[in-house]
């Protein structure tokens, strides 16, 4: 076992005398692909809101606040999932998420909101990572779906139709500045602008 | 952009509006009518027609017609609020079908149970009600005749029902829809104090530093003590409030604690409340050992339900004891409580410890002052009354009690509960002022006031409300007059046990109301009746004021008040009809007279002449009878009460008040009852004094969990839950006929959790059945409205006439109060 | 052509027979309303049920509806789905509040709202208003069961003040 443990390791320690560098270089490129296939497949099943709500905080909490809201249920019956939202398209951005994200992990392990109460002591902060976020990238993952240049003013409401065109227009204000909470409950809004 | 967004959207409102009015819009606007004598409006005060919190409410008249409405400022109980219902109060007497004459059923020409309805004069109405009267009073006695009155009626409504019920017709048939509201209220207060009603008052709200509801959603039924509620919390950051209930609906959102429990475990919860209060060492010993006394209570008691149910023959002491309950002491309670330990509690009711921990420290700590309050959650229980004596339980425990601010309150939903039901005692066991048929000393006094020979009140006790229903279908019961109430909505089941009875053909039934209301279909004869401000009148609201308001408006042509339909349809009963010939030889002066003089105008209650009415007032009942009766009828009644704990005041001053808590003695109110300083009942250097209770003591009962009637199963899956909503007011034979209300709540749905909805192939809007042993309804799913049940639990309201969710129900009541559980019952639900 | 002729003659007899018997239907019709009373019900007997309506749409025209007097709360005229007002947060005053209308456009509470239960102004919403719903609804678009006869005391006063100008 051992001696099999040390073939091993002396081989990807010695240089090669076997093979010859284009082998190595289509290996490797073959290997990155399988590799990199294998941790892209990976990542995109963590990019899943079965992945998501595998855990109970956010089944129990998120998600169970998400299911009366119209980006569960709505005429057209298209709908928002959790990454939609909550995970950045771009490559770059969406591993920088995942890095962040894996702090959960260990919130997770530790129980760190493992209770309704726990969860709605952090909600404020947790919401204002999200509002953050979205604020600074232009409200993206809005974006990514609800797209101005498309949006038929006349479909909307008078109220969404002025706002839309005047304050979204000019770039005043982005879609996170007014459409807080529409897919979850809020948390104390004490000293958020706007409220 | 050339024109602001205001600008806009007025020019647009104005041309959508005056397009949909097929008008256009002129260049100058008319012009404003400023002339005082054309816009003035005539101001007066009444009490809401609605539920048991009693607001007053200013309403202005116009040429005869009531135009407006808003909250009374001057009122301590809603200070110039009013809910949304309360503000449409101007527009519950003009729906288009208002009844304005009686309609029999009839076949060419003559009554006939299956013929059609047709209108009839007010004599011919009379003619044939007094024959079936007669002719079920000849046929098998006074016990053949009943009445189903209501918390609505106003007070001089139910003291002359009561009275030509049980001193009349000598029949103590006569019971309120408020037993299925408050009868387990009751039940609780004379069995903890001896005495009914809250000790509290509304004063309590301002006071108090946490608040539980417990089985009550405040802020759909009660929604203006709810203001006060919130005003409270918000206001004051200290203050906790706690909502216990069996699914998620709008009192949660000002919840601090918000507790979902299985269905019927609230009983458990309230023993691990006592428990902890002991196990943590929290007892007002001092109190306990000065004001109360420790009893055990009969358990296995049965549910209510006919006696050949296979749930009554498996009851020990169903029917038999009536609740009885033996002396114990405090180590023996503390050790009954012990077995509801935070873990056993947790995992029967599924509520967290921890939660359990939080709401039982509100109890606890001495230094939290706690008010509860409680509805139909309680109420509508088959251990309904259980649950009141051990919320009392815990308040004793503590000495939280009867001070500001420590309060268990029992709230009412109609707006004369209080006043009419529990203090003038329509009930099929009561007579004024706490006094029972039963009892003999009792049954006294009332001959007394009422000048009668003895033995005229029959001492058993009469059908209650669900019974009132089985006789009727075992045809026990023939002559049947319901007031003031939409019992064949409101009763449960339906199929089973209130149609049948209403239809059977060895049954007369006369049913009074202002619109044509499912009851009023189910009848054989219709009475077009007078509502609310068309009359004078009193209510009595949950915290014991009583509030009068004059008459205000006239009725629709034709359509007369309850008091005058009882009044008047006395008239036609010589006493030889009704009495039997050695009752009145103890009485030969009342030979050859009619009941309306014997009951009414030669009694005390014809003593007010017509003079001590204003003379701008209208009273339309007192100037056809030819004396003041409302003043009458309520002075005759409040001699029931004065210098025995239930004071009330002269009549004439309620009109200058915005109502006074009774008792009241030498002119003041009382706030808080059973405590020295507040009540002038109390007896000084006692402290407390539990007057209703011989030794004036309360009892703290030793009571456990037992299980609902009906459980889901593996058929019928799902506990259904019935209730009410903000816009309706119950059965909504007022509000379904206000335009804005209607259209603010038009159906009643079936609130589910989406995933129940979803692991049946169901989304919102889809039309299902719900159905249950005794009978289906259809409804349409909601998953996401106000209200949010968990899993496995589904919520209906019953204020749909086109929807009627008690023929689901089943009609299992509390033996002690024999108040139906609405709250529990198994059924199915699948797609139509 | 014979068939043909027969159907004019069925129809004139018809279009003749009409005038007489329309007051006839129509009687019977108020008769059967009467007969089954039940007007909340759409007449349909106690036993039966008629089919649910489909569950109606939030009005969400912005258009405000005429007062029925002048204390009468306002309805709602846009959808309020996913709104909240709880403990935390009154999502309806981040447009209606005093400091809030002027980028909203919304209307403003009225200052009954600044009233404590003592009738003194605070210098915010009273806590006893928190909950809007309880006086403020939205309206659906269904047709209502039953009519009301409610008076507007403006139609009442327009008529007593051209009484009085005739006289």
């Amino acid at each position: 076992m051992k001696n099999i443990f040390l073939i091993g390791w002396h081989t990807l320690t010695k240089p090669s005398g076997y093979y010859s560098l284009g082998a190595l270089v289509i290996g490797g490129f073959i290997a990155g692909i399988i590799f990199w296939g294998g941790f892209n497949t990976a990542l995109e099943v963590t990019n899943t809101e079965a992945f998501c709500i595998s855990c109970h905080e956010m089944e129990n909490n998120v998600y169970e606040e998400l299911k009366t809201t119209i980006h569960f249920s709505n005429g057209s019956g298209v709908r928002a999932t959790c990454p939609d939202c909550h995970v950045p398209h771009k490559w770059t951005d969406k591993i920088a998420r995942k890095m962040q994200a894996s702090k959960e992990v260990w919130g997770t392990i530790f129980g760190t909101i493992n209770t309704r109460e726990k969860f709605l002591v952090h909600r404020k902060r947790l919401a204002q990572n999200e509002w953050d976020r979205l604020k600074a990238n232009d409200s993206l993952e809005c974006r990514n779906c609800h797209d101005f240049d498309y949006m038929d003013f006349t479909e909307q409401s008078e109220r969404a139709a002025y706002q839309h065109s005047t304050a979204l227009a000019s770039g005043e204000k982005t879609c996170i500045d007014c459409h807080k909470g529409i897919a979850h409950q809020l948390p104390d809004m004490k000293g958020v602008e706007g409220w | 952009m050339t024109i602001n967004r205001r600008e806009f959207i007025k020019a647009n409102a104005i041309v959508a509006a005056a397009a949909v009015a097929g008008v256009s819009v002129p260049a100058v606007a008319s012009n404003l009518i400023t002339s005082s004598d054309i816009t003035k409006l005539k101001w007066d005060k009444a009490p809401c027609r609605f539920c048991g919190t009693g607001c007053s409410i200013n309403v202005g008249v116009m040429d005869g017609k009531i135009v407006a409405t808003h909250g009374d400022i001057k009122s301590p109980v809603n200070k110039g609020l009013s809910c949304v219902k309360g503000y449409f109060l101007s527009k519950i007497m003009y729906g288009k079908d208002r009844l304005t004459t009686p309609l029999l059923r009839m076949t060419n020409g003559k009554y006939d149970k299956e013929g059609e309805f047709t209108p009839i004069s007010w004599d011919q109405a009379f003619n044939v009600m007094a024959e079936k009267a007669k002719d079920a009073l000849k046929k098998d006695g006074p016990t053949a005749v009943g009445m189903f009155g209501s918390g609505q009626w106003t007070v001089q409504e139910g003291y002359a029902a009561l009275k030509l019920m049980k001193a009349g017709f000598r029949t103590n048939n006569i019971d309120p829809n408020a037993r299925h509201c408050m009868a387990s209220a009751v039940g609780g207060f004379i069995r903890t104090f001896g005495i009914d009603e809250p000790m509290g008052c509304y004063d309590d709200l301002e006071a108090a530093d946490a608040f539980v509801l417990w089985g009550s959603n405040m802020a759909e039924m009660h929604p203006i003590l709810w203001t006060r509620l919130t005003d409270r919390r918000l206001s004051a950051p200290h203050v906790k409030v706690a909502v216990l209930s069996t699914f998620e609906h709008r009192s949660f959102d000002l919840a601090d604690n918000g507790m979902i429990f299985t269905p019927q475990t609230d009983l458990a919860i309230l023993n691990y409340i006592a428990h902890y209060i002991i196990e943590t060492g929290r007892v007002n010993k001092d109190f306990i050992n000065k004001h109360t006394n420790f009893r055990l209570g009969e358990t296995d008691i049965g549910y209510g339900l006919r006696p050949e149910h296979p749930l009554e023959q498996k009851a020990k002491n169903n029917g038999k004891t009536k609740g009885s309950s033996t002396p114990i002491d405090f180590d023996e309670y503390a050790k009954f409580v012990s077995t509801y330990t935070a873990e056993y509690t947790s995992k029967l009711s599924g509520v967290p410890e921890h939660k359990l921990k939080e709401l039982a420290e509100l109890y606890a700590d001495p230094k939290i002052k706690v008010t509860s309050f409680w509805t139909m959650g309680f109420n509508q229980h088959t251990r309904g009354v259980w649950a009141n004596n051990l919320v009392y339980n815990i308040h004793l425990l503590t000495g939280k009690i009867s001070t500001p601010g420590n309060s268990p309150f029992s709230l009412t939903g109609q707006p004369s509960a209080c006043g009419t039901a529990r203090e003038v005692g329509t009930f099929s066991h009561r007579l004024p002022a706490d006094l029972v048929v039963a009892n003999p000393k009792h049954r006294a006094i009332a001959e007394k006031i009422w000048d009668l020979p003895e033995g005229t009140i029959p001492a058993k006790p009469g059908y209650h409300a669900v019974l009132q229903n089985r006789m009727l279908k075992d045809g026990k019961l023939n002559f049947y007059w319901v007031q003031c109430n939409n019992n064949m909505q409101a009763a449960a089941n339906i199929n089973e046990e209130a149609y049948p009875g209403y239809r059977n053909p060895k049954n007369f039934i006369v049913v009074s109301d202002p619109y044509p209301t499912v009851t009023a279909q189910a009848a054989d004869l219709i009475l077009p009746t007078a509502m609310w401000v068309e009359k004078e009148g009193v209510y009595g609201n949950a915290e014991r004021r009583t509030q009068s308001w004059y008459q205000m408006v006239e009725a629709p042509s034709g359509a007369k008040s309850d008091m005058w339909q009882l009044v008047e349809f006395s008239k036609r009963f010589k006493v030889e009809d009704v009495w039997p010939e050695e009752l009145i030889a103890k009485k030969p002066d009342v030979r050859g007279k009619t009941l309306f003089e014997i009951l009414y105008k030669d009694a005390a209650v014809g003593k007010f002449s017509l003079d001590e009415i204003p003379e701008d007032r209208l009273n339309d009942e007192s100037r056809d009878f030819g004396f003041y009766i409302q003043k009458g009828l309520f002075e005759e009644y409040a001699s029931f009460g004065r210098g025995h704990a239930h004071d009330l005041a002269p009549y004439d001053r309620y009109h200058k008040e915005r109502g006074l808590r009774w008792p009241v003695v030498n002119g003041k109110e009382t706030k808080w009852r059973f405590k020295e300083g507040s009540d002038p009942y109390v007896k000084p250097g006692s402290g407390w004094d539990f007057y209703g209770k011989p030794d004036g003591r309360a009892i703290i009962f030793a009571l456990p969990y037992e299980p609902a009637a009906e459980s889901p199963d593996e058929e019928y899956d799902l506990w259904l839950s019935t209730g009410r909503v903000l816009e309706h007011w119950h059965s909504g034979s007022m509000t379904q006929r206000v335009p804005e209300l209607y259209k603010a709540m038009p159906d009643a749905l079936v609130y589910m959790h989406p995933e129940d909805a979803k692991k049946r192939n169901m989304r919102r809007g889809d039309l299902v059945k719900l159905i249950s042993r005794r009978g289906e309804v259809q409804t349409r799913v909601e998953t996401r409205g106000r209200n949010k049940p968990p899993k496995g639990l589904v919520y209906m309201p019953w204020f749909d006439a086109s929807r009627l969710v008690n023929k689901v129900t089943l009609d299992a009541t509390d033996p002690l109060s024999k108040e139906t559980d609405y709250k529990k019952c198994a059924i199915k639900i699948v797609k139509v | 052509m014979k068939k043909l002729q027969l159907t004019s003659i069925a129809g004139l007899i018809v279009l003749v027979f009409m005038s007489v018997l329309t007051p006839l239907i129509a009687t019977a019709a108020d008769k059967a309303e009467i007969n089954t009373v039940a007007t909340l019900r759409d007449h349909t007997e106690i036993t039966s049920q008629k089919e649910p309506d489909r569950i109606p749409q939030v009005i969400n025209k912005d258009i405000k509806q005429a007062r029925s007097y002048p204390m009468q709360p306002p309805v709602i005229p846009h959808t309020t789905r996913s709104y909240e007002v709880n403990k935390n947060n009154n999502k309806c005053m981040s447009c209606h509040s005093r400091h809030r209308t002027e980028q909203s456009q919304a209307p403003m509470v009225s200052v009954t709202h600044f009233m404590n239960r003592d009738g003194n102004f605070l210098a915010e919403i009273s806590p006893r208003r928190y909950f809007c719903n309880q006086c403020h609804v939205t309206q659906v678009d269904a047709e209502p069961l039953v009519e009301n006869t409610f008076t507007d005391m403006h139609s009442l006063m327009k008529k007593k003040a051209s009484t009085s100008e005739k006289h």
